[in-house]
C-alpha cells in the first residue's frame, strides 16, 4: 500500500491561463488525434538494448533512504538500493511482465493455498554462502518477527504464521517449509491466486546467516544479499551508498557497471538537487522539478536525453460514497462530468499529465479498459442534470480538503472554481498537513471529496481495488468508528466484494484480469466511487552519450542492472 | 574568578533545564512521530511497538526524566528513523561545524576590524564612505540569497566544489568550508566593521589617547596598541555570540551547500520529526552557547583591567 503525498508543482501564470478554458462540451477520453494525444507528454518507448561491456560508474543523487536493509527498506530511496543488492523469488519487468528470479518456476494447489517455489542450484550470496529455501525462510522470519517492529512486513500478512509472529506468539513462520534445499513451500492462510506477485517486494528477499536479527546494526549498514550490485563499503549515512558490480552473480545476467555512486542529498530540494546535478555533470540520472517539466523537455528530448514513462499509478479525488451530499451516483458523476481535466492539464501543468478515463492505469496494459470511468468525461450540461437529479442543488456546500507542501494547491483550485461555475456548488475548500487529511478521511462523518494518489506495490489491478475498495479494506466494524483501512470512502457492494474474491481465487491469469474488469465496470463505470483525474506518469534525464539500456523499472527505480557504457 | 565561574555554570544547568524542557514539549507537539504520514502507511500494530520501544506510552513528566536521566551519562538516544546512534551522528557532524564556524568567525573578524579601524581613522574619508555604504548593503541582504548566489556562479569554479557533487569526489576541507564560511560571515563583518568604528571613533577621543600622542609615541602604535584593544570590547562581545549562534549550526547555509554540520542534521531531523535529534542538537547549541558566553566574560576582564569578575 503505497499512498503519494507529493505530486506537481505548479506556476501561477499556468493557472491563470486556465481562466478562459473550456465551457464547450468535450471528451476527456477521446482525446486523440490522429494517434497524437492532445494534452499529456507521450511516453518514451523503452530504449533500444545495447549489448553490455562491463565498466563504468554510474552517478545519481536520493534523499537519505529509511533503510536499505531489506526487513525495513520502504520508500522509493531505500528501494533502490535494497532491489539491486537482493533478488528475490520473481522479477518484474518495467511493464508489470513476470520472469523468474531466483525461482525457475512457482505453482500453486488448485484454491491457492499452497504454493510450491523451485529454486535455482548454486546461487550465491555476496560472501559465498549459497542462497537456498532456509535463506528465504530466514529473510523471512527476521522481518516478521515482532521485535522487528518492521513497517513493510504487512505485505507477508497472507502467509500462515505471520499473526502470531507480529503478536510475539512464535519465532517461526509456521506456513514456511525450508525441509528441501531448492524447495521453498508457502502455506497461505488467506488463499491468493497472486501470492507470487507479492514475492518480489524486497521484504520477500533472502538473507545470509550473519545478517542476525533486524537489529544488528552493522548489516543494516552493509546488507549482504544475492543481488547483481553488493555494498562497496558501509552506508555512509547523509553522504552516500557506493554499489559495486557482484561478478559471481548467478541468478541472472550479470550487471554491466563496475560501480553505482549515490549521493545523498538534503530532501528539502532533492529534485532540483538531482536536476543541478544533471546540469553540471555530477549525475548521470535525474528527476525533475514540475515546474522546470515544459522547460527541461525541451531542452533534452531533441538530445535523447529525456524519459517519460506512464507507471502504475492513479491520482483521483476521493468521495464519501456514505455521507451526504456524495451517497448517491449521480451526485459523483456530476462532480466529475463538471472537472474539465483537459484544461487543468493543459493550464496548470502545462501539458504533462494524462487525464485518466479509468482507474486502472495503462501502465497494467492487460487490465486497462480505457474508458471504462464513463463518467470521467467533461459534460458541464450533463453535470448539471445529473446534479439536480441527486439534488445537488446550486448553493449546496461540498468539502474539498487536500494536502498542503505537496504542490497540489493550484489544481485543487482550479478543481474548485470548475465545481462552482458547472454547478454553482458552495466549495468549503481547505488544505492541511498530509497526517491531518488521512486523519480527516477515517472519521466516521467525513464528506465531500479528498485529493488521493495510489502506486501499485504488485503488477495486478487487484492491488487498485481491493484495498482502495473493498468492504474488507474500510476497517471500521460500524459507520460510527474510523476507517482505519484503506478503503476510506467506505464504497461497499456485495457484488464487487464477490468478484474480487472470485479473482483472488481463480489462478488462471486471463480469466482473473477479466474479473478484476468486471469488479472495476461497476465500482467506477456504474458507481463511480472514487473520481480519477490523472494518471500517474514519471520523467528522467539520462546521459545517453555515455550510457544506454536506461529505462524506469516497475517501481520506478532506474534499470541499473542493465545499464551499460556506449 | 572560581566563584564566578561556579555561578556561571550553575546558571548553564538551569538554562539546559528550561532549554530541554521547552524543545521536549515543542517536540511532544508535533504530534506522534509513528503516525503514518503517507509516504508510508504503518500498520497500527507497529505503531504500537515502536512507540513502547522508545517510552511514548509512558506520561509526558516519566519520558523528560528518563531523558535527562540519559544525558547525565551523555546518552542521546537512538533516532526514530533508523535507529542510529544519536551521538555518533553529532560526532560525524559537530566538528564540521566547529570548522565552518571558526573560518566564518576568522573572515568576519579580519573583514570586519580591519575595514571598521580604516573607516575609523580616516572619518568622512572616501574609504568610510565606503565601508558603511556597503556594510549597510550587506547587512540588508538576506544570507539565503548570497549564498544562492555563490553556489549559482561560484561553486566548480576555481577550487570551489560543485553543489552537489558526487559524495566519491573527496575536497580538502578548506575548499568546502570557504565559501558557506564566506556566505555566513558577510554579515557578521558587515556588523563588526561598524561597531568597530563606533567604538574606535569614541576611544579616539578619550584623555590617554590624547596622552599617548602626547608622549610622542608613533601613530601605529598608538591605534594598533592603546585604542585597539579597548575598541575590541563590544566586537569581542558580538563575536561571542555569533560563535555561539554558529556553533549552533547556520540551518540555513548549511543546507543550500549541502555542508554536512549540525545546522543541516537539524534542518532535516525537523523536517523528519526526528524528536531524538532535533533534541540532541539543541543540547548542544545550548551547552557551546554557555560555555563562549563564559568565555566572553572572562575576556573582557582580560582586555579591560577595571571589570572585576567577582
Amino acid at each position: 500500500m503505497r499512498k503519494i503525498r507529493t505530486g506537481t508543482v505548479l506556476t501561477l501564470a499556468a493557472l491563470l491561463s486556465l481562466v478562459p478554458a473550456g465551457c464547450a462540451k468535450r471528451p476527456n477520453v477521446g482525446t486523440q488525434n490522429g494517434g497524437v494525444p492532445l494534452v499529456g507528454f507521450p511516453q518514451t518507448p523503452p530504449p533500444p538494448h545495447v549489448p553490455g561491456k562491463p565498466g563504468g560508474v554510474f552517478r545519481l543523487g536520493i534523499v537519505e533512504p529509511v533503510a536499505i536493509d531489506p526487513y525495513n527498506s520502504q520508500e522509493s530511496e531505500g528501494n533502490l538500493v535494497t532491489e539491486n543488492l537482493f533478488t528475490e523469488l520473481i522479477n518484474v519487468g518495467p511493464d508489470g511482465s513476470v520472469s523468474p528470479g531466483v525461482a525457475t518456476s512457482w505453482t500453486s494447489n488448485p484454491d491457492c493455498s499452497q504454493w510450491i517455489f523451485t529454486l535455482q542450484h548454486g546461487t550465491t550470496f555476496h560472501n559465498g554462502e549459497p542462497v537456498d529455501s532456509v535463506a528465504f525462510k530466514r529473510g523471512w522470519e527476521r522481518a516478521a518477527a515482532r521485535s522487528a517492529a518492521s513497517e513493510v512486513a504487512y505485505h507477508m500478512n497472507e502467509v500462515q504464521g505471520f499473526d502470531a509472529m507480529q503478536a510475539g506468539a512464535a519465532d517461526h513462520l509456521s506456513g514456511v517449509d525450508a525441509s528441501a534445499p531448492d524447495r521453498l513451500v508457502v502455506t497461505l492462510a488467506h488463499p491468493d491466486c497472486e501470492f507470487y506477485l507479492r514475492t518480489f517486494k524486497t521484504v520477500f528477499s533472502p538473507v545470509p546467516t550473519v545478517a542476525g536479527p533486524a537489529d544488528n546494526k552493522a548489516y543494516n549498514d552493509q546488507p549482504i544479499g544475492n543481488g547483481p550490485f553488493m555494498m562497496a563499503g558501509p552506508w555512509q549515512h547523509d553522504r552516500g551508498i557506493r554499489l559495486k558490480r557482484f561478478d559471481g552473480y548467478a541468478a541472472g545476467p550479470k550487471a554491466n557497471l563496475a560501480e553505482v555512486d549515490i549521493t545523498i542529498l538534503p530532501s528539502q530540494s532533492a529534485a532540483q538537487g538531482e536536476y543541478d546535478g544533471f546540469n553540471n555533470g555530477t549525475f548521470d540520472w535525474a528527476r525533475l522539478p514540475t515546474p522546470l517539466l515544459s522547460q527541461a523537455r525541451a531542452t533534452y528530448q531533441p538530445r535523447g536525453e529525456w524519459i517519460s514513462k506512464k507507471t502504475a499509478g492513479i491520482n483521483y479525488l476521493l468521495p464519501m460514497v456514505t455521507t451526504p451530499p456524495l451517497n448517491s451516483v449521480a451526485a459523483r458523476k456530476a462532480i466529475s462530468e463538471a472537472i474539465d481535466r483537459v484544461a487543468i492539464a493543459r493550464g496548470v501543468f502545462q501539458g504533462s499529465q494524462v487525464p485518466a478515463d479509468a482507474f486502472v492505469p495503462p501502465a497494467l496494459p492487460d487490465a486497462y479498459q480505457s474508458g471504462v470511468c464513463t463518467a470521467c468525461r467533461y459534460d458541464p450540461a450533463d453535470a448539471k442534470k445529473l446534479a439536480q437529479q441527486a439534488g445537488l442543488a446550486p448553493g449546496s456546500t461540498v468539502n474539498f480538503q487536500f494536502n498542503t507542501g505537496g504542490g497540489h494547491e493550484e489544481w485543487t483550485a482550479a478543481v474548485t472554481q470548475q465545481l462552482k461555475r458547472n454547478l454553482g456548488l458552495n466549495v468549503n475548500y481547505s488544505g492541511v498537513p498530509f497526517t491531518d487529511l488521512l486523519n480527516n478521511e477515517q472519521q466516521p462523518g467525513a464528506s465531500g471529496i479528498f485529493r488521493a494518489a495510489w502506486g501499485a506495490d504488485y503488477p495486478t489491478p487487484g492491488n487498485f481495488l481491493q484495498p482502495l475498495l473493498s468492504t474488507g479494506a474500510i476497517g471500521a466494524n460500524s459507520p460510527s468508528q474510523p476507517a482505519t483501512g484503506d478503503n476510506r470512502g467506505r464504497y461497499s457492494n456485495p457484488r464487487f466484494d464477490q468478484l474480487l474474491a472470485q479473482a483472488a481465487a481463480t489462478p488462471d491469469k486471463g480469466q482473473r484480469i477479466t474479473l478484476y474488469q468486471q469488479a472495476e465496470q461497476l465500482a467506477i463505470g456504474q458507481d463511480l466511487a472514487e473520481i480519477p483525474l490523472w494518471f500517474r506518469q514519471q520523467f528522467r534525464l539520462a546521459n545517453t552519450m555515455k550510457f544506454a539500456n536506461m529505462y524506469l523499472d516497475f517501481a520506478e527505480e532506474p534499470t541499473l542492472a542493465e545499464i551499460t557504457l556506449r | 574568578m572560581t566563584r564566578f565561574v561556579a555561578r556561571r555554570i550553575a546558571q548553564a544547568v538551569l538554562v539546559l533545564l528550561v532549554a530541554t524542557l521547552a524543545i521536549f514539549l515543542a517536540t511532544f507537539a508535533l504530534g506522534d512521530p509513528f503516525a503514518s504520514t503517507g509516504e508510508k502507511v504503518v500498520p497500527p500494530e507497529v505503531q504500537a511497538i515502536d512507540r513502547a520501544k522508545f517510552g511514548l506510552d509512558k506520561p509526558l513528566p516519566v519520558q523528560y526524566l528518563t531523558y535527562l536521566g540519559n544525558l547525565v551519562h551523555l546518552d542521546f538516544g537512538v533516532d526514530f528513523d533508523q535507529r542510529r546512534q544519536v551521538s555518533s551522528m553529532l560526532a560525524e557532524t559537530l566538528p564540521n561545524t566547529i570548522r565552518l564556524a571558526l573560518v566564518a568567525i576568522a573572515l568576519d573578524v579580519l573583514i570586519g576590524v580591519i575595514a571598521g579601524v580604516i573607516a575609523a581613522v580616516k572619518r568622512y574619508s572616501f574609504t568610510d564612505v565606503l565601508v558603511t555604504v556597503s556594510s549597510t548593503l550587506a547587512i540588508g541582504v538576506p544570507t539565503f540569497v548570497i549564498g544562492l548566489v555563490l553556489v549559482g556562479y561560484v561553486s566548480g569554479l576555481w577550487i570551489f566544489p560543485v553543489v552537489p557533487r558526487s559524495f566519491t569526489v573527496q575536497v580538502p576541507w578548506w575548499h568546502e568550508v570557504l565559501l558557506p564560511a564566506f556566505t555566513l560571515a558577510i554579515i557578521d563583518a558587515a556588523f563588526i566593521a561598524r561597531l568597530m568604528r563606533g567604538s574606535m571613533l569614541e576611544v579616539l577621543r578619550s584623555d590617554y589617547i590624547r596622552t599617548a600622542r602626547s608622549k610622542g609615541l608613533p601613530e601605529r602604535v598608538v591605534i594598533g596598541k592603546h585604542a585597539m584593544r579597548n575598541s575590541m570590547i563590544p566586537v569581542v562581545t558580538y563575536v561571542g555570540i555569533s560563535l555561539g549562534v554558529l556553533m549552533g549550526g547556520a540551518i540555513i547555509t548549511e543546507t543550500i551547500f549541502q555542508y554536512n554540520g549540525i545546522g543541516y542534521l537539524l534542518a532535516r531531523a525537523i523536517q523528519a520529526n526526528n524528536a531524538p535529534v532535533i533534541m540532541a542538537v539543541v543540547v548542544v547549541s545550548v551547552v557551546v552557547f554557555v560555555l563562549l558566553s563564559l568565555l566572553v566574560d572572562i575576556l573582557y576582564a582580560y582586555l579591560d583591567p577595571r571589570i572585576r569578575l567577582d
